[in-house]
């Protein structure tokens, strides 16, 4: 994903518009006072996306500063009484600490195989002539249509049978599937525009296929796959539908999972508790969210299937 | 000059999967150093897993919805399309279809219109503002159940702030998520709230390829920005308004993490979509065969949706 530059079209546009207004006679202060309106207008919009995507974050965040039963006595956003009751909580509770390991690993493991299968495969698409090619991409490609909610009867049935219920390493297969069609589609896409030129300069000069793949493919490759880690880790870390069914035993579930439980299990609402386990599901990303923001984006734009 | 157009017009008779026909004057047959085996051996893994884990299970899953078993724990027997016939004239199943019409076509307005009110807000800065596209995107990061939790704590009829605000201007607030016809305003708010990162960016990047002298034109001919925008640049943005639609009803015809993390279907029922419906039949009542049938039944009403968008989006698009 390349930064986006504002064209320069726009400015003919403001011309355009200082031409129209000066034509047909309408005083100068007029127009800048339109203008400063004008600029008015524009933030008011701006703002709106701000409160709208940020307002779920902060209110969570205020209520995990809660005691239980302050939440109903002081409803305002800035607690009076700030504690980390809950936070302590939901970190000495088994259920978060074994899931947030579960998590890790599930991530950790689906990221390095989708990296490990999807990248060699994108690469002998985008390179290498053979048959089959273009049928074979699409056998690869067209299962991203498949959604999550028709694989949760037969994957369920399908693991029953094959006794491969409550493991981390099923998730970590079915979590890699599900992201390899698009990690595919994202480095064919990549590989296509590194020249094949410097690979072939590398080649006469005696560089292996192996060579070529380690010392100058992979670098070149760094930014996308770094994107496919991303949405690697977040597909692990985030999904719900199949480890619902994948997994029943407390200490087998991810942190989703457990979080869905917290809201049933105790009879009357925990709010601080699930907020605070909510606000510490996202840490990790919140983080190093600067960092991977381009990374997502990208992995967001692409993975629309334009 | 004649082999060349000879081969040009072969290209464009080709068949799609053919297309990339190596270009002629140039070597592309291989990559020097590549035997024979290697492409198989790189591409092989990521087919076979993607065939056995996305593949065969939904295939799977399509020809079980044809099997029963006439009791619980019993051997599966075929009974053709049974498990159909039940489903259509089974009451929950209307009821879910028509919950499903109101969840789709309701995030699908939603949505779409709050898509294009920020993708236009964020044209208008473009390129100064990064950390305004940060914002945009965090909903991205956070899993359905964290959401649905976030969306339950902000539309809590006592202390959600939502409600502080009704409050503010001396009305009382509703208990949102006990009521039927509020549960699912607030289950197509936390679905859209999920979705939109990604319907703000197609947009965006739709309205970065609009050629402005076609607004230029108009404002030119005296075009305010209202008509502008409804005659000029929304029917420019037919093709991402179309992946978006797209997008969002898929998303949310297939949706299951907001619903069940939110309401469970409920109150009375009021948000039992077809997913959830789906999930009930399957490990509720654990039929799962007939649960088979919903989930078919999903995947093609989403073939014909996705079919019928693009017809409309066809009949939009601007012939240039």
């Amino acid at each position: 994903m390349t930064d986006i530059a504002r064209p320069d079209e726009p400015v003919a546009a403001v011309a355009a518009v200082n031409a129209v207004e000066a034509s047909s006679g309408a005083p100068k202060r007029t127009g800048r006072a339109k203008e400063t309106a004008r600029k008015i207008l524009v933030w008011i919009p701006l703002i709106l996306l701000v409160v709208w995507t940020v307002t779920p974050f902060l209110v969570t965040l205020s209520v995990s500063f809660k005691q239980r039963a302050e939440v109903f006595a002081d409803p305002g956003l800035i607690p009076s009484n700030p504690t980390f009751d809950a936070y302590g909580e939901v970190l000495a509770s088994d259920s978060f600490t074994t899931s947030f390991v579960n998590s890790l690993i599930v991530g950790g493991g689906t990221t390095a195989l989708s990296i490990l299968i999807g990248v060699p495969a994108a690469y002998a698409f985008a390179r290498f002539r053979f048959r089959g090619r273009h049928l074979l991409l699409l056998f690869t490609l067209l299962p991203r249509l498949v959604p999550s909610l028709g694989l949760m009867v037969p994957i369920y049935r399908l693991a029953v049978v094959a006794g491969l219920l409550d493991k981390r390493i099923t998730l970590i297969i079915v979590y890699t599937a599900m992201l390899l069609p698009l990690a595919v589609w994202l480095m064919v896409g990549f590989f296509q525009q590194i020249p094949r030129e410097i690979e072939e300069a590398a080649s006469v000069d005696g560089a292996s296929l192996w060579g070529r793949l380690r010392y100058i493919v992979a670098p070149l490759a760094a930014p996308a796959m770094i994107t496919i880690g991303v949405l690697a880790f977040r597909e692990a870390w985030n999904e719900f539908t199949l480890v619902l069914v994948l997994t029943n035993t407390p200490g087998k579930r991810t942190l989703p999972f457990e979080l869905y439980l917290m809201q049933g299990i105790e009879g009357i609402a925990n709010f601080p508790g699930e907020a605070a386990f909510t606000i510490l599901t996202i840490l990790p990303f919140i983080l190093v969210y600067t960092r991977i923001e381009k990374y997502v984006v990208a992995g967001l734009v692409t993975g629309s299937g334009k | 000059m004649t082999a060349t157009t000879a081969s040009k017009s072969k290209r464009n008779g080709a068949r799609w999967w053919q297309r990339s026909a190596p270009p002629p004057g140039r070597d592309n047959t291989a990559v020097i150093g590549q035997s024979k085996s290697t492409p198989y051996l790189f591409t092989l893994p990521a087919i076979l897993l993607v065939a056995a884990v996305l593949g065969f299970p939904v295939l799977y899953g399509v020809f079980q919805s044809l099997f029963r078993a006439p009791s619980l724990g019993a051997p599966v027997e075929w009974v053709s399309f049974e498990n159909y016939a039940d489903m259509f004239s089974s009451d929950d199943f209307w009821h879910s279809l028509n919950k499903t019409a109101v969840f789709v076509f309701g995030s699908l307005i939603v949505g779409t219109v709050l898509g294009l009110f920020f993708a236009f807000a964020l044209f208008r800065v473009l390129g100064r503002l990064r950390f305004l596209r940060a914002v945009t995107v965090a909903p991205y990061i956070i899993s359905n159940v964290a959401a649905a939790v976030m969306f339950r704590i902000l539309f809590n009829s006592q202390f959600g702030t939502v409600n502080r605000v009704i409050e503010f201007f001396g009305l009382d607030g509703p208990s949102w998520l006990a009521k039927p016809g509020l549960a699912m305003l607030v289950v197509i708010f936390t679905q859209v709230w999920t979705d939109l990162p990604l319907t703000i960016l197609l947009l965006l990047g739709g309205l970065m390829t609009i050629d402005q002298a076609h607004l230029d034109a108009a404002l030119v001919d005296g075009a305010d920005g209202w008509t502008r925008a409804r005659h000029i640049t929304i029917p420019l943005l037919a093709p991402q308004l179309l992946i978006s639609t797209v997008w969002l009803s898929y998303s949310t015809l297939t949706g299951l993490g907001v619903v069940l993390a939110l309401t469970g279907g409920g109150p009375l029922k009021a948000t039992q979509t077809m997913a959830m419906e789906m999930y009930s039949v399957a490990f509720r009542s654990l039929e799962f065969n007939r649960a088979l049938a919903i989930a078919t039944f999903i995947l093609i009403v989403n073939a014909l949706l996705t079919l019928g968008y693009v017809g409309i989006g066809r009949r939009f698009e601007y012939d240039q």
